[in-house]
């Protein structure tokens, strides 16, 4: 059985992503620190909570310089929620602290005026407008997938495959940059698209 | 864009599972109950949210931990967004929460309990928290402690004085509607002057799919929500969300 390793910094909800890569055969790792004496080719880091706060615990955990270390080794990542927003440099949520800058952006709060009054945070499900990359294979045009979150990115480099959503405005969805992926939403409470997302990154080599 | 929410509520005490009908509960089924009679996997692949709320009254801490051991076995098979909630009234209850599966929380009784939301929120984020209001009677009167306790309050003095507060989302939950099958009431949420700009779900009285509907249609609302155990699990829910989408309503195809 594959081994995948998840990143646990304490604030947020890993057991349903332990559950969904069980359900996919895969057995997950959960790492309370960094692991050093295990290669993992496949790391997650979920999130939930403020960009803030994981910021300082993934440097209080030495995370930040494990996950520095193993992009340079070529492992894949995938972080999900605020772990994607802490791939990108900043957030106006928790000014003072830096994301892991592996792609280039600042997150912003979505700003009720702009997008015509609707709620924030964003919470539900929503469609996901993708350019085709391996880890779409098997999965619907426009899927749904469930989001939950106040912040969002809105400019990005052209040069990277990305997808948008739409909630009032277009906002960046999903990224990938070399080995590193990142989702503003949660494909392990997404269903059926969820688990086949999840499985393509597992099964990437 | 914004795409309206069909959400499920399952009540739990005991190692079962209740109907309500104006908060007075009564026994339906357990685990497996829940397993034989329907497939509850299939019937959770169409709605957007799962909701565990313990019902039981001041739950010591083996009744907590049978209620997250059940949660647990539904969690195994269900890739949907999980909200729990009943008695939190402390931030350790909290955390034993997110740990145990929740993405969001429901917060009742200890609602206009300011440094406590604001606390929550600092730690998990605003959007975790969903304020759950119980209201009954003529004038909207708010009540805690599972329906108990009158606070003397309206529901709009209640969202006046929550405003400011860091939570995500609001439930208006009827007490007088709950179990009827009647519909849900859309007099408070259609005449309340102090609607926040967060999602507000509807709770309490969705008999047919048809109620369900009705209450997506409405401009105000983000989402409905039904615990009727009977009428919707099985078939009852992808029927619904197939009429939402012939109504023309903006709701996520998850299937």
């Amino acid at each position: 059985m594959k081994k995948i390793a998840i990143i646990n910094c304490g604030s947020g909800n890993i057991a349903s992503l332990i559950n969904a890569l069980k359900y996919l055969d895969y057995e997950s790792v959960v790492l309370d620190k960094p692991e050093k004496n295990y290669n993992f080719s496949h790391i997650i880091f979920p999130g939930v909570g403020s960009f803030g706060n994981l910021a300082e615990n993934l440097k209080k955990l030495g995370f930040y310089e494990y996950l520095v270390e193993n992009k340079k080794r070529g492992n894949f990542l995938l972080g999900i929620c605020v772990g994607m927003q802490l791939l990108f440099k900043s957030s106006d949520e928790g000014k003072s602290s830096l994301g892991l800058n592996f792609i280039d952006g600042n997150l912003k709060l979505f700003t009720t005026d702009k997008i015509k009054k609707l709620p924030v945070p964003h919470v539900g499900f929503a469609k996901v407008d993708y350019k085709y990359s391996k880890i779409w294979k098997d999965i619907p045009k426009n899927p749904y997938f469930y989001f939950i979150h106040s912040y969002r990115l809105t400019k990005i480099s052209e040069k990277i495959n990305y997808a948008t959503t739409y909630y009032g405005e277009k906002f960046i969805s999903y990224v990938e940059s070399e080995n590193v992926f990142g989702s503003q939403f949660h494909p392990e409470k997404s269903h059926k698209s969820g688990l086949r997302f999840l499985d393509n990154f597992c099964n990437f080599k | 864009m914004i795409n309206k929410r069909i959400i499920f509520s399952l009540l739990y005490s005991k190692g079962h599972f209740f109907l309500s009908r104006n908060f007075r509960l009564q026994k339906i089924g357990d685990l497996n109950w829940l397993e034989k009679n329907y497939s509850f996997q299939e019937t959770c692949e169409h709605i957007d949210e799962l909701t565990f709320i313990l019902v039981t009254k001041n739950p010591d801490e083996k009744e907590i931990n049978s209620f997250f051991k059940d949660i647990a076995v539904i969690r195994e098979r269900i890739f949907a967004p999980i909200m729990i909630g009943g008695s939190i009234r402390s931030i350790n209850d909290v955390k034993n929460c997110f740990e145990n599966g929740a993405d969001k929380i429901l917060i009742n009784t200890e609602a206009r309990n300011k440094n406590f939301i604001n606390q929550i929120s600092e730690i998990y984020g605003n959007q975790a928290i969903t304020i759950m209001i119980d209201y009954k009677g003529d004038n909207n009167n708010v009540f805690t402690e599972s329906g108990t306790k009158d606070i003397n309050m309206s529901v709009d003095r209640l969202l006046n004085e929550i405003k400011v507060y860091n939570f995500g989302e609001i439930i208006l939950h009827s007490i007088d509607k709950d179990g009827t099958g009647n519909g849900f009431d859309f007099d408070l949420i259609n005449n309340a002057v102090n609607l926040p700009n967060k999602p507000i779900l509807l709770m309490g009285g969705a008999g047919t799919p048809e109620h369900i509907v009705e209450a997506l249609k409405n401009d105000k609302v983000s989402g409905a929500i039904t615990a009727n155990l009977l009428n919707f699990i099985g078939e009852g829910l992808k029927i619904t969300r197939n009429l939402a989408v012939e109504n023309k309503i903006e709701i996520a195809k998850l299937t």
